[in-house]
């Protein structure tokens, strides 16, 4: 396997956390609110999921209950900033840490367990494609899946009306209250659907990807997942774009190492955050309107 | 009202329980140990934190019931360690286990301030007379793994993930080279490092990264969960990490542990609190201290090398043979110790260049 194999092979995976994460993030931040607590909901998604195929090895059950449990814990930071009207950065930072602490405490007696991940599926007649073909069109389900749904969830946000009942809620809730949208409600499904979106990602990083569990697996991915949703401009595509460059990058910075390419590691593993930086420059600079 | 009155006498009662159980309690707590320990991650049932355990467990099981453990777990480097330590002293422990680099300057300043604590820190540099760092020599059975990955592999590529490029790992890495180059002048070893102590996924990606690379023998150095070893086994290259046996995660291409038994080194500085003579200062131990071991090694090793292993097991043992002597050429090809000249702990502990035969580049 050549290093670009490996590249084409290991990227979408590598991104599928991160992707998972921005996407219901950025659905969140669109009704105009902010949830900083995306490493703690994935970690407990990741947490959950991961005992749930260990007793039963059914990897949907393991994604249903992690998206359920994240979303739970999605909606105390919902009753918190939209029904006491907390501060929604120490509601996010509250919800984080809780979601980190519950899961180190869940995940305790299975520290360092390892499963076995899933089955990689290669697209019909797509996948006999030299080079291409048994490396990126041969993904787990999951990849699939969510690249559909991906799809789905930009149809929603820019061709329906609940795509624009969303937006109308996130710029100008005044407004949307006035012509009679349950603004708090809307905000509180989405607040819900962030949540389950993160436990989608921890528990393709516990089940899938790793698949094991260790206390403080996630290892900064939620913060890297609410970057990319500025990065990307809260538009699906950019956060797609996102991901997956920051899937290539990361995954390239290793094989860089490995080939020994002269470059000091420490620069490399800086390459990601550095391109984002300056992807921000560079889109902030053609683009007058955001969002 | 009765329900007060019976609460009030409840209340009464239970306080003076409480004075009759603690009273000759106290008395007790004189002849009873308390040692605190702080551990950087969760104890699991590999990795660095539980080969701590088990070497405290060896002195609880020496004690009985004459020593009172309190285990602080994933407590993060920084001030709330210092805070934690602080802590245990004033809850009257007397011995302290600072399981990370990070607690070494909190643990100093108690120290300084309590003589009567002494205390254990793991991998530090400071000393004090209550004070006492302590280091395994990895390299010894890293260079014997070495031996055994140069025996194994196809493609003469050998690899390693790091997770920071420190003293303490680069020079596993050089004793790995070396004991592989002993056997096989042609062995390269790549190494990636992760930039980061904890990171199973990234450490996965980079496990991948040099099996594409045709790397056909992977070293874990330094990662406390299987991540590294699990992608081994299913990507059939053979593994070996340190500290504790990894082997039921990798059943078939598991190369082996280097393992580390803390046990008698807990043991002894506890019996020294406990006598009043604790020996402050750093501790360097290796095989001839009974605390690094190998173990689980692959049965694919050939018969002869099997055989070279442990006659350099032996010579280690008996101090006839060190792994780091000249003639030592770095990767620029310059010769860094002299022919026949032995490097010294302190050399081999600040150790911060790669010998000849490692390709990848140190990160400066």
């Amino acid at each position: 396997m050549s290093a670009l194999e490996f590249l084409l092979a290991g990227t979408l995976a590598a991104a599928l956390p991160l992707l998972l994460a921005a996407l219901g993030e950025m659905v969140v931040e669109k009704t105009g609110l902010l949830n900083l607590g995306l490493e703690g909901m994935m970690a407990i998604g990741a947490a959950i999921a991961f005992i749930c195929v260990y007793h039963t090895d059914a990897h949907s059950l393991g994604f249903l209950a992690a998206a359920l449990v994240s979303a739970v814990l999605a909606l105390i930071f919902a009753a918190l900033v939209i029904v006491v009207q907390a501060n929604q950065v120490a509601a996010g930072l509250a919800v984080g840490v809780l979601g980190l602490g519950l899961s180190a405490l869940f995940g305790k007696s299975y520290e360092s367990q390892t499963i076995s991940g899933l089955e990689e599926i290669g697209l019909p007649v797509l996948s006999q494609i030299p080079v291409v073909g048994p490396t990126l069109l041969t993904q787990d389900i999951v990849v699939w899946l969510t690249l559909l749904g991906t799809v789905g969830l930009w149809y929603m946000l820019n061709k329906t009306k609940l795509g624009l009942i969303i937006t109308a809620v996130g710029e100008s809730a005044e407004a949307a209250r006035a012509i009679g949208y349950p603004v708090g409600l809307i905000r509180t499904i989405a607040v819900a659907f962030g949540g389950a979106m993160c436990g989608l990602a921890g528990a393709y990083a516990s089940t899938v990807y790793t698949p094991l569990w260790a206390d403080g697996m996630i290892a900064g991915r939620g913060w890297i997942a609410l970057a990319l949703v500025v990065f990307g401009t809260w538009r699906t595509g950019r956060v797609v774009f996102g991901a997956i460059l920051f899937g290539v990058l990361s995954l390239g910075e290793l094989t860089a190492q490995a080939i020994g390419v002269a470059i000091p590691s420490q620069v490399l593993a800086s390459l990601p955050y550095i391109v984002t930086i300056l992807m921000l420059v560079a889109i902030s600079r053609h683009q007058t309107r955001v969002g | 009202m009765p329900d007060t009155i019976k609460r009030r006498s409840f209340l009464k009662g239970s306080l003076a329980a409480t004075t009759a159980i603690a009273l000759p309690m106290r008395a007790l707590a004189q002849d009873v140990l308390k040692m605190g320990v702080v551990l950087p991650s969760p104890e699991a049932d590999v990795g660095w934190s539980h080969t701590l355990m088990e070497g405290v467990r060896t002195v609880q099981e020496a004690y009985g019931d004459t020593i009172e453990v309190t285990v602080l777990e994933n407590i993060a480097e920084g001030p709330d360690a210092d805070r934690i330590a602080n802590g245990l002293v004033a809850e009257g422990n007397t011995m302290l286990l600072l399981g990370s680099f990070g607690y070494q300057n909190g643990g100093i300043q108690i120290a300084q301030r309590r003589r009567d604590v002494s205390i254990i820190h793991a991998s530090g540099y400071l000393t004090e007379p209550n004070f006492a760092p302590f280091t395994a020599k990895y390299w010894q059975g890293t260079y014997l793994m070495g031996m055994a990955a140069a025996s194994l592999t196809k493609s003469k590529k050998i690899g390693c993930v790091g997770a920071f490029a420190i003293p303490e790992l680069i020079t596993s890495i050089n004793a790995f080279m070396l004991g592989a180059q002993s056997i096989d002048p042609e062995i390269e070893v790549s190494v990636v490092w992760v930039n980061s102590w904890f990171d199973p996924a990234s450490e996965q990606e980079a496990a991948k990264a040099l099996i594409s690379q045709d790397v056909d023998v992977i070293f874990s150095n330094a990662q406390d969960t299987p991540s590294v070893i699990a992608v081994a086994e299913e990507a059939g290259v053979y593994a070996f990490n340190l500290n504790s046996s990894m082997k039921e995660y990798a059943p078939s291409k598991y190369l082996g542990v280097v393992g580390t038994d803390w046990g008698p080194h807990f043991k002894r500085l506890v019996d020294a609190h406990v006598a009043g003579e604790f020996p402050g200062g750093n501790f360097w131990l290796g095989m001839e201290d009974d605390i690094v071991y190998t173990a689980d090694w692959n049965p694919d090793i050939p018969a002869d090398v099997v055989s070279q292993i442990e006659a350099t097991q032996a010579a280690i043992l008996d101090g006839s043979f060190t792994v780091f002597k000249g003639p030592l050429l770095d990767q620029a090809g310059t010769e860094r110790v002299a022919d026949g000249v032995a490097m010294t702990d302190g050399e081999i502990l600040g150790m911060d260049w790669h010998v000849a035969g490692v390709t990848s580049p140190l990160p400066s």
